[in-house]
């Protein structure tokens, strides 16, 4: 217990609120409240008169000076009245201890502190914000500053090009996939389950959308489809009425009702609103307050695709040929007949033979009267 | 360039060279002219020695200064700028004089029937039809002719139509089909117990709905029925013709007095043997003469000579011509164009309300005839055909039309239903046309489809060899047989 050091030790122990005081003490900064815009120079605030005779030294600054030497520190803390007889007993015996020590080690203990507060005055030391600094830092490095950008980009042919790191790119792509085909695709067939086809009770037919983990809007939604007829115990009239309600979701042609929904952030939650409505709906057409009886079934929101479809009786095949042969030879026999009998027309030759007949000599003009002129006129 | 200077008007204009009088004079002076140009003369003096005594003027001297005419040679100041003119439009140069056509003579001419075209062939064996021919069954399949004093009763009716190719052949003749047996068939029953045929004629386009109209008049006409055509339902109701509300009617009718005295005038002609035969059993009053009882009734219909009148005349008519128990001959009732008085008219009420056509009441009296609200006491027909080309669209008539052809093949179940949401059903047509007889025409049987081609072909319109192979090719480019098609394919076009 006879080194300076040891004694320093103690005396920083004893002190907390130095302690504190050294642990706490880092590199701040003093926050200068600014306006954006102010003409007028920066004060302190102004500190009240009855307070200033006290506050004037900061506390500490009482015990920087008791820090002159360790006897001075010791003699001051036996000022307190508030120190127990133990810590008093020991503070006593230390300082006796001190004032035993040569004139030599008693410098020593000096020289340390010195040293220290040499050490620590960088820490101490307040540090004005930079006034161009964008975040008020002062370690911050402007990146808007341009940098000298002369031969930033230039190739050290010390490098593969860009091209050949997007071809390397793409074979460790592929080498990944590759991996993941081998080691880990086999495992899935853990997850496999058998397929269940649906009861008969299991009228919803559910549709979702996944994106493959990607997240899309769309992926929320659900789509479910049922045919009325299907949903149990439903007479003919709840089913029509059923059909009413779902109105233009009502398909007439392949007799389904088809609702979606993808109002709600979840597809979970969309998929408990479709159950409710069509369990609403289903209600509702069990209701027998009003079947709806006055209002025909409204289809005008579906167009009807007519399908035409190629007749089957003129379907090519041996009994049809045999048909048409029938037909085209008792045509050809008909044509036959009437050409020996002469009663097949020809259009052509009755026009000629009319023709023929109809070449007479053209009548003459005869001029009665003598001539008036000798002269036609025009 | 002045007229002296240049040399062609100097050798020509015969002011220049001189009157020669005669051209070879002429001749003469300018060939004398041209010599001298050859030789080098002033062109003045070759002027000056022509022969002649008017002094020469015009062209040679210059104009006065400050004279119009100097102000009308003077080029256009600098100032002045380009001056735009309208050249006026030269008259035709040729010398003929074009005539515009009078009012009235280009719709004559679009609507110009020509029933017979002199350079057809005739066609050997064509037989007039009968009163009797289009009822039996054998004539199916054959083409007649129209007997002429007939033809001349039709053209009074307008029952012949600008569309009908009736101008390439010699002689107005049709082709008897089984529709047509049918149909007449139902006329004559129904006139011989005194009860009318109440039938509605529809069919595709040009399936020859109008024929066959042509057809039902030509027999009524043959045995000596008294026939009303309205040749044109649609003149009746797109407001082209005038109309007056009839006083004391509830609802409020509408008469068309015109169209009503053309109508007169047409029953007058087609029917004029039997006005004339028959006699008035009733006395009238309100008409623009006072027609004693038992005058015949041409001397009724000859009362109305102006549009005002003209429909009380048409009421006496009417009742004149469906009295019970006098002797009348049945009657056919037809009209063509069913679908334009099915519908709200082109008319308005004062209150410019739009007038449906049932409440104009020569409409009116058609379709109550029509719907058997009325019958015609002595027995007769009443036979509309729809149009297509230039139809209005008509929900209403086409559905109870349908429905009537559904039911009459008997078919429960196969009847169309009204469209639970469809606009546009009008009760009052539905009425109408809930009990009516229907014939749907469609395309010609085969057999049909060549004896008209063979008419055709004998009439020389048609320069092919008439056979199964050329009438079924026609008959299938004629979308199977369907009459007017053919026509187009065959008589119409220049390939053949």
């Amino acid at each position: 217990m006879t080194s300076a050091a040891n004694s320093l030790r103690l005396c920083l122990r004893t002190s907390n609120q130095i302690t504190s005081r050294l642990r706490t003490v880092q590199r701040r900064q003093v926050p200068l409240a600014r306006r954006a815009l102010s003409t007028s120079q920066a004060r302190w605030v102004a500190k009240e008169k009855g307070k200033d005779d006290e506050d004037s030294e900061p506390p500490e600054l009482k015990y920087y000076s008791s820090f002159n030497d360790p006897g001075e520190a010791l003699r001051n803390r036996l000022k307190d009245e508030t120190l127990s007889e133990d810590d008093r007993a020991t503070i006593t015996g230390m300082l006796e201890e001190w004032q035993l020590l040569p004139q030599q080690k008693k410098g020593d203990a000096e020289r340390l502190k010195r040293d220290i507060n040499n050490e620590m005055s960088d820490l101490r030391r307040i540090i004005n914000p930079k006034r161009d600094a964008f975040w008020n830092d002062s370690d911050e490095k402007d990146t808007d500053l341009i940098t000298d950008e002369f031969g930033e980009d230039d190739f050290e042919e010390d490098d593969m090009l860009s091209m050949s790191h997007g071809k390397l790119e793409e074979h460790r792509e592929a080498r990944e996939y590759a991996r993941i085909t081998v080691w880990e695709m086999p495992l899935l067939s853990q997850f496999a389950k058998s397929f269940q086809p649906p009861a008969k009770e299991d009228c919803l037919r559910f549709r979702y959308t996944t994106y493959m983990g990607e997240l899309h809007p769309a992926d929320r939604k659900v789509v479910v489809e049922f045919c009325p007829k299907d949903v149990p115990g439903l007479s003919e009239a709840q089913q029509l009425k059923l059909k009413k309600l779902a109105g233009p979701r009502y398909n007439p042609e392949k007799d389904i009702v088809k609702m979606s929904c993808e109002r709600f952030e979840h597809q979970a939650q969309n998929k408990r609103y479709l159950g409710d409505t069509v369990s609403k709906m289903i209600e509702t057409a069990k209701d027998p307050t009003d079947m709806f009886e006055d209002i025909p079934l409204d289809t005008r929101h579906h167009t009807f695709k007519v399908k035409l479809k190629y007749p089957k009786e003129w379907y090519i095949n041996t009994k049809r040929r045999e048909e048409l042969e029938a037909l085209r030879k008792q045509s050809l026999l008909l044509d036959e007949q009437r050409r020996a009998t002469g009663g097949l027309i020809d259009g052509v030759s009755i026009i000629k033979k009319n023709l023929l007949a109809a070449v007479e000599p053209e009548p003459v003009m005869e001029l009665r009267g003598g001539p008036r002129s000798g002269k036609m006129r025009r | 360039m002045s007229a002296s200077n240049c040399l062609r008007c100097c050798l020509l204009r015969p002011s220049v060279v001189g009157r020669a009088g005669a051209t070879a004079a002429t001749a003469k002076a300018s060939a004398a002219a041209t010599a001298r140009l050859r030789q080098g003369m002033p062109l003045a003096a070759a002027a000056a020695a022509s022969f002649s005594t008017t002094a020469n003027r015009g062209a040679n001297q210059k104009p006065k200064p400050g004279t119009k005419a100097a102000e009308r040679n003077a080029p256009p100041s600098i100032r002045q700028g380009k001056l735009f003119t309208i050249k006026k439009k030269k008259k035709n140069d040729s010398g003929a004089r074009v005539k515009s056509p009078l009012p009235g003579e280009r719709k004559a001419f679009r609507k110009r029937i020509l029933l017979s075209n002199t350079n057809a062939l005739p066609v050997p064996g064509l037989t007039d039809l009968g009163a009797e021919s289009m009822l039996d069954p054998s004539n199916v399949c054959k083409v007649l002719s129209l007997p002429d004093d007939v033809v001349d009763q039709l053209r009074a009716d307008e029952a012949f139509k600008t569309t009908q190719c009736w101008s390439m052949f010699r002689k107005p003749s049709i082709l008897i089909r089984t529709e047509t047996v049918d149909l007449i068939t139902r006329m004559h029953a129904a006139a011989k117990t005194n009860k009318t045929l109440r039938l509605v004629l529809t069919g595709d386009r040009v399936t020859g709905k109008s024929l066959m109209l042509l057809q039902a008049i030509t027999q009524a006409h043959l045995n000596d029925w008294l026939v009303v055509n309205i040749p044109d339902a649609q003149e009746l109701t797109t407001a082209c013709t005038e109309y007056a509300p009839i006083l004391d009617t509830e609802p409020i009718q509408y008469m068309q007095q015109n169209y009503v005295l053309k109508l007169i005038q047409a029953i007058k002609k087609s029917n004029e043997k039997l006005l004339l035969k028959l006699t008035t059993v009733f006395s009238h009053a309100g008409l623009p003469q006072n027609i004693p009882i038992k005058s015949p009734l041409m001397q009724l219909a000859n009362s109305a000579k102006e549009a005002e009148g003209a429909w009380a005349v048409f009421q006496a008519m009417w009742q004149e011509m469906t009295a019970q128990g006098h002797g009348r001959p049945p009657m056919l009732l037809s009209l063509d164009g069913l679908t334009h008085i099915m519908r709200i008219s082109d008319y308005r009420t004062p209150a410019f309300n739009p007038i449906h056509s049932h409440d104009l009441a020569l409409v009116r009296l058609f379709t109550d005839h029509l719907s058997g609200a009325t019958s015609l006491p002595n027995g007769g027909a009443v036979i509309a055909a729809t149009n297509r080309n230039n139809a209005p669209r008509n929900p209403s008539m086409e559905l109870a039309l349908a429905q009537r052809e559904a039911e009459q093949l008997g078919g429960g179940k196969d009847v169309p239903q009204p469209q639970p949401y469809l606009k546009g059903y009008d009760e009052r047509v539905e009425a109408v046309l809930r009990n009516v007889q229907v014939i749907k025409l469609q395309g010609l049987s085969k057999l049909e489809a060549r004896a008209l081609m063979e008419y055709w072909a004998a009439s020389g319109v048609l320069r092919i060899t008439v056979d199964e192979k050329s009438v079924t090719e026609k008959w299938a480019l004629g979308g199977s047989g369907v009459v007017g098609e053919m026509e187009r394919a065959s008589l119409l076009t220049m390939r053949f």
